[in-house]
């Protein structure tokens, strides 16, 4: 108390003991400010600048002769939804996401289950084989899966004849072409998956089940009525984050089928990357699905943000 | 006390530890039978790649395919840009968020927060939005300023990447957990940010700092289209376009035997970082829920 009365005269007394303590202040604020620059230089650049010029370059096209830039407006985003290949790619993401999404998160709950249960022997061994997929990148994904995928000497189709199915031409069958991406995909996807959804599990109070037990629950009755309910925050966490993830899948379509066949695998991002890309550049009209695109993933990380409270506190 | 619904009351036979085995082994050896394949493949006699019926095994070990791999493309040249870009990528991406995260956490300065905030909103932007306009910025500075600054350089396979909101983020939240008496202290001793940032908050955070050391390394390795965009002369390629030779050989269809050897020196690198770091990395997905 004394102190800070004395302070205060001081500072009534001599004012340049104010300017010193002001200067210190500023002096503060320009080391923190370095501290951030590089990053936010860089993210200004390349993140946030972006999005902006990302917008503008979406309503100019390129004139068919010479390098003008022509403003069209809205005029690519129109174009969009009277565009076939579009429409097409636009269902192809959609079916993408409803084969990869439900198929990941079923087989990740169910494995996080298995390895739930604190086994004596080997439970490092199963986890290292189940999460290594974790560290294998999209196109080394691509390159082992069209591998087993080969037509003709392929391990999927000979495992396939060996109980008397003659297996498609995965990658080059319009029926089968999207699936097999998709499988590729889970693949990649799992050890992340059952990481998360396994340390959901682990999350949940033993008592519960021990009540459970008291009341003659049996296994199908523990996971539907104690596990499932209460995993559920990590459900939906798990959920959006593969559906944005579906959205960027990349690498595997690339290695893969290259969109092909017919435009069977073209999802949007495909269709970004080969409209800006490959051949004639239309780099205005793949701006304009990449906004399209942005916004969808936006919705996306938005609500995982939301939900994120949610999932911390579980922990 | 960690729990299972798969506990149950007192038993006295363990058939239910015996088959949960056998089912994790089962499903174990499927999920990672990619990686063998290739693995195995990879070491066959070129001949006998695509033998019909396909063994799991190599009749003869040999590296013929390794060496088909190495000496047919300028491999190892694919293979250190990788290892640069990489490198690049992961000491900025440390340090930077080393600095930006103290900022955040310890130093105080009008308006902190909100700009945390902002570096906290870029984590939504996907990079599927800003690859076009990033391809267009490097393009141009590489026209109208030096070609160092062009495509086909390292400065472009890095740049856009040297920092990371998702690692200012993680690292501030561990550096808001350090006691904030222990900088006051600090500051009397004499000592300046700097040094307190360096000599004390760096050594005690050594186990965060390596584990996204860690996703940052996975994640640049594994880049894939950014590097197809911004590179197209041969000798600027990374490993992971690298694997594309083998299989879309124009002239002689795809050599399987060296497809399979160079994914699995793609692979190599975040595979040993894997054995090596699995339960810190494991550790950091689950209390995240990100892969960087």
């Amino acid at each position: 108390m004394s102190q800070s009365i004395s302070t205060q005269e001081i500072s009534r007394t001599h004012p340049a003991k104010t300017y010193n303590k002001n200067w210190q202040k500023v002096k503060a604020a320009i080391e923190g400010y370095l501290y951030l620059l590089p990053s936010l230089i860089i993210l200004t650049i390349f993140v946030f600048i972006p999005i902006v010029t990302s917008f503008k370059l979406s309503l100019t096209r390129i004139a068919p002769f010479g390098n003008k830039t022509i403003d069209v407006g809205f005029g690519n985003y129109t174009r969009l939804f009277s565009d076939p290949d579009y429409l097409n790619s636009l269902k192809v993401s959609l079916l993408f996401t409803l084969s990869t999404v439900p198929t990941g998160l079923i087989l990740a709950v169910t494995l996080a289950i298995a390895l739930s249960y604190p086994l004596k022997r080997l439970s490092w061994f199963h986890r290292l084989l189940i999460f290594v997929p974790i560290v294998i990148s999209s196109a080394v994904t691509g390159v082992l899966f069209k591998w087993i995928y080969h037509p003709v000497v392929g391990y999927l189709n000979y495992l396939l004849s060996l109980i008397g199915i003659q297996g498609p031409n995965w990658l080059s069958s319009k029926d089968w072409a999207l699936i097999s991406v998709a499988m590729a995909v889970v693949w990649r996807q799992l050890g992340f998956n059952v990481i998360i959804a396994l340390a959901g599990i682990q999350n949940i109070d033993g008592t519960y089940y021990e009540a459970a037990k008291v009341d003659g629950a049996n296994l199908w009755h523990r996971v539907r009525h104690i596990t499932l309910p209460l995993l559920s925050p990590t459900l939906f966490f798990l959920f959006l984050i593969n559906v944005i993830n579906s959205l960027q899948t990349f690498g595997e379509i690339n290695i893969l089928t290259e969109g092909g066949p017919g435009g069977a695998t073209n999802t949007m991002l495909y269709s970004i990357y080969y409209d800006a890309f490959v051949g004639t550049p239309f780099r205005g009209y793949a701006s304009a699905q990449a906004y399209l695109l942005f916004i969808l993933i936006l919705i996306m990380s938005f609500l995982q943000f939301k939900g994120f409270g949610k999932k911390v506190h579980y922990q | 006390m960690s729990a299972s619904p798969l506990q149950t009351a007192k038993r006295k036979i363990h058939w239910g530890d015996v088959s949960l085995q056998l089912f994790l082994i089962g499903v174990g050896l499927l999920v990672a039978m990619p990686i063998f394949l290739a693995i195995f493949t990879s070491f066959k006699l070129p001949d006998d790649v695509t033998n019909y019926p396909p063994t799991l095994l190599p009749e003869v070990w040999t590296v013929e395919n390794y060496i088909t791999a190495w000496t047919s493309t300028p491999f190892w040249r694919f293979f250190a840009n990788s290892l640069i870009q990489t490198g690049v990528i992961v000491f900025f991406q440390v340090f930077l968020s080393i600095l930006a995260a103290y900022a955040f956490s310890v130093l105080e300065f009008p308006g902190r927060d909100l700009l945390f905030y902002v570096i906290l909103a870029s984590l939504m932007v996907p990079f599927q939005l800003t690859f076009i306009p990033n391809f267009l910025t490097i393009s141009r500075w590489g026209k109208e300023v030096h070609e160092a600054l062009g495509p086909n350089t390292y400065f472009a396979l890095t740049i856009p990447f040297l920092a990371s909101a998702f690692g200012i983020f993680l690292l501030r939240q561990f550096f808001l957990t350090i006691p904030k008496d222990l900088h006051d202290s600090a500051k009397i001793d004499g000592a300046s940010n700097w040094r307190f940032l360096w000599q004390i908050l760096v050594p005690l955070s050594k186990g965060s700092i390596s584990a996204f050391g860690i996703f940052s390394f996975l994640s640049a390795w594994s880049q894939y289209l950014w590097p197809l965009v911004i590179t197209d002369e041969e000798t600027m390629r990374t490993i992971q376009i690298a694997v594309r030779f083998f299989l879309f050989d124009q002239e002689r269809g795809a050599d399987w035997g060296a497809v399979m050897a160079s994914a699995v020196i793609a692979l190599l690198p975040t595979l040993l970082i894997f054995l090596v770091a699995q339960r810190q990395l494991v550790k950091g997905i689950a209390m995240t829920g990100l892969k960087g």
